[in-house]
């Protein structure tokens, strides 16, 4: 059940999340890091409430949209920063980021496929692993609309019911693979639908609510660790910006775009948390300006770095 | 010294590492009770229980992908392919998972996986169940690959692979299952990327893997009748690939002749001329030849199949024809 500190929690996360990436779309724009990064915004409800219930020894396979999933899982966002300015001090020593690879072992972070649906098998093996080695972990595997119609899904979903690996299929469907609507690509009315197939599962929840994306991965996350297995939740949710940073967008309309701002969770759950006593204005303010703070501290930090050599590329191709 | 069968020794060395580390494990479909498709993991469910070896569904990209999963997470699993054709249906899992997955996170992971695939003709297997894929992999930066010819070296590179802190395709022969040789008693371990001079010559090479080893060593045989002394060399995988011996018997000899099951194109072979062509050219007395394996899919027939492959005295005229070439 979420508590005083989960509403807080998650709206302190969301926020973090939100202001790291402005921070990131204005370095973009200086042109001191690739346009290949593909925005999270309007979509950090599903990406933080989803994460939140996890425990640091839990692991992560989160995917291209944002980095919500990874900020809230553990990764430090001044060497997220890093990664992205391709600096040494980034998670990937220098390799740098766009289509990210940044990694956190010691908070579970396993990583992103940038083959979609890659990381279905990888987080069937991971719940195998943990299985195999008597923990309690669970893996949470983020993907995309898109993403649920690679065959790897079919694969991975089937052995995770068969065998009860922990792990929690978690979808953002936010409506679009690009330019494609998902009406156009996928053969069921609702993504959770598939869950039946393998006999496990399945919920479609409010992906602008981080509540009940919440208790929704919470209650998924409890089962899997009693043993209960897999789970399936397809989170409905939209992506304010483009696909990619410069996608002229000419695929959706303007009205279609206001529809799901005035759902925006970044303006909905502040007045939610005042209206239901959980915070006052004072404490939002607050919030805000450490928040402010607590990023800008990162950037800064993170301009300091220094581009490896060029020595780098050859590093950590074998063990 | 042991005799016994290239599959009996591959089974050995899963039974010894099984023994050895409780990290490992054996997943494939049907390596369980019925003992793999070929036998080669007979009685290891028996021994050694279902938690470490078991069968899976027919979920090839699973197969590699939760093995990556697994030896990201602390494991270190050996997944079996059904056959080595099935490279290509993982191919996503083994080229951009299994061998990139270290290197793009910044090494923060190390890839401890075995990957066994049966590969070859097996009389009659057809176009989908016969190949040797290695070329596949050989631009597969961060992957080892490698081929035993023998049942000595099937122990010794199988343990040290499951040994290794990197992902290993581990291409094993399945015409080769029944052949005998000796094997050491106690651990034989042999290095990844090292090979092996199978026969000792002074006047051509003949670069050879797998199966192609033994018609090399035959055609080595006939040929010494004549006077001629043909050096076998088995690099005993493609990535790495032993350049040093590979040249050194070259730079010995002057005359080389690479021969594998798989065409010419895009194969291990090609890479060994274009190596030797560009580091020991002056020292070549003739063209290098590359006798490989026919430029099509490979017949269903088990009379034709042997046709697609080189055959001994295909290995005996490119000899004579590098010796008289002037
Ligand atoms: C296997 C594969 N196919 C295509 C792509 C190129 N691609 C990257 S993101 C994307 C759209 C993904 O849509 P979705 O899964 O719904 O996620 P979203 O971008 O909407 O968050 C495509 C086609 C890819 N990276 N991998």
């Amino acid at each position: 059940m979420a508590t005083r500190d989960t509403y807080r929690g998650l709206y302190t996360g969301m926020l973090r999340v939100a202001t790291w990436e402005q921070r990131l779309l204005r370095m973009i724009e200086e042109g001191r890091t690739s346009g290949f990064y593909h925005a999270g915004r309007g979509q950090e409800a599903t990406a933080v409430g989803a994460t939140m219930p996890l425990r640091r020894d839990d692991y992560l396979l989160y995917d291209h949209r944002g980095m919500g999933h990874a900020i809230t899982k553990g990764v430090p966002i001044d060497r997220l920063f890093s990664d992205f300015l391709g600096f040494r001090e980034g998670t990937t020593g220098g390799l740098g980021a766009g289509i990210v690879h940044i990694a956190w072992p010691e908070a579970g972070v396993l990583g992103q496929s940038g083959t979609l649906g890659g990381s279905f098998p990888i987080a069937a093996g991971a719940g195998l692993s943990a299985l195999y080695r008597g923990t309690d972990q669970v893996v949470l595997c983020f993907f995309g609309d898109g993403a649920s119609n690679r065959g790897t899904f079919h694969e991975s979903a089937n052995v995770a019911a068969l065998w009860n690996l922990p792990v929690i299929w978690l979808c953002e469907n936010n409506g679009y693979a690009v330019s494609v609507p998902t009406a156009e690509a996928i053969s069921v009315a609702q993504i959770s639908q598939r869950a039946i197939a393998y006999d496990m599962p399945g919920t479609t929840v409010d992906g602008m609510d981080p509540i009940a994306v919440y208790d929704a991965v919470s209650a998924a996350v409890e089962r899997a660790r009693a043993g209960g297995g897999p789970s399936l939740i397809e989170a409905m949710t939209y992506r304010y910006r483009g696909h990619y940073e410069g996608d002229p967008q000419t695929y959706r309309t303007r009205e279609e775009r206001d529809e799901w701002e005035a759902k925006d969770p970044l303006v909905m759950f502040p007045r939610r948390l005042i209206d239901e006593g959980y915070a006052d204005e004072q404490w939002i303010e607050a919030t805000r300006i450490s928040v402010s703070e607590e990023i800008e501290a990162a950037a800064a930090t993170a301009l300091q770095g220094s581009k490896p050599p060029v020595s780098r590329i050859f590093d950590n191709v074998y063990a | 010294m042991t005799v016994m069968t290239y599959a009996r020794a591959i089974n050995r060395a899963l039974a010894e590492e099984l023994e050895r580390d409780a990290d490992v494990f054996i997943m494939g479909q049907d390596v369980g009770a019925f003992g793999g498709a070929f036998g080669v993991t007979r009685g290891l469910q028996e021994r050694f229980g279902r938690r470490r070896v078991f069968d899976t569904p027919i979920s090839e990209n699973f197969l590699v992908g939760g093995g990556v999963g697994a030896a990201l997470t602390g494991l270190r699993p050996v997944v079996e392919l059904q056959y080595a054709d099935f490279i290509a249906v993982a191919m996503d899992e083994i080229y951009n998972k299994a061998a990139k997955w270290r290197y793009m996170h910044g090494g923060l992971f190390s890839v401890p996986l075995v990957i066994r695939a049966p590969g070859g003709l097996a009389g009659g297997a057809g176009p989908e169940h016969s190949q040797s894929p290695e070329g596949l992999l050989l631009s597969a930066a961060g992957l080892h690959v490698v081929t035993p010819s023998t049942p000595a070296d099937a122990l010794g590179l199988l343990k040290s692979a499951v040994r290794s802190s990197n992902p290993v395709v581990y291409i094993e022969h399945k015409g080769l299952y029944g052949l005998k040789g000796e094997v050491p008693d106690g651990e034989h371990l042999i290095p990844i990327g090292v090979a092996d001079v199978k026969r000792e010559g002074t006047d051509v090479t003949i670069v050879a893997w797998t199966s192609m080893v033994h018609r090399a060593l035959a055609a080595a045989e006939t040929l010494a009748a004549e006077g001629i002394q043909v050096e076998v060399v088995d690099p005993r995988g493609v990535r790495p690939l032993d350049t040093d011996t590979i040249l050194a018997s070259v730079q010995k000899t002057g005359r080389l002749i690479v021969s594998h099951e798989a065409p010419a194109p895009g194969g291990a072979a090609s890479e060994v001329a274009a190596y030797v062509a560009e580091h020991a050219l002056d020292y070549l007395a003739a063209p290098i030849q590359r006798v490989c394996g026919a430029d099509i899919p490979i017949p269903q027939s088990s009379d034709l199949e042997q046709y697609a492959i080189p055959s001994v005295d295909d290995l005996i005229r490119a000899c004579r024809s590098a010796l008289s070439y002037r």
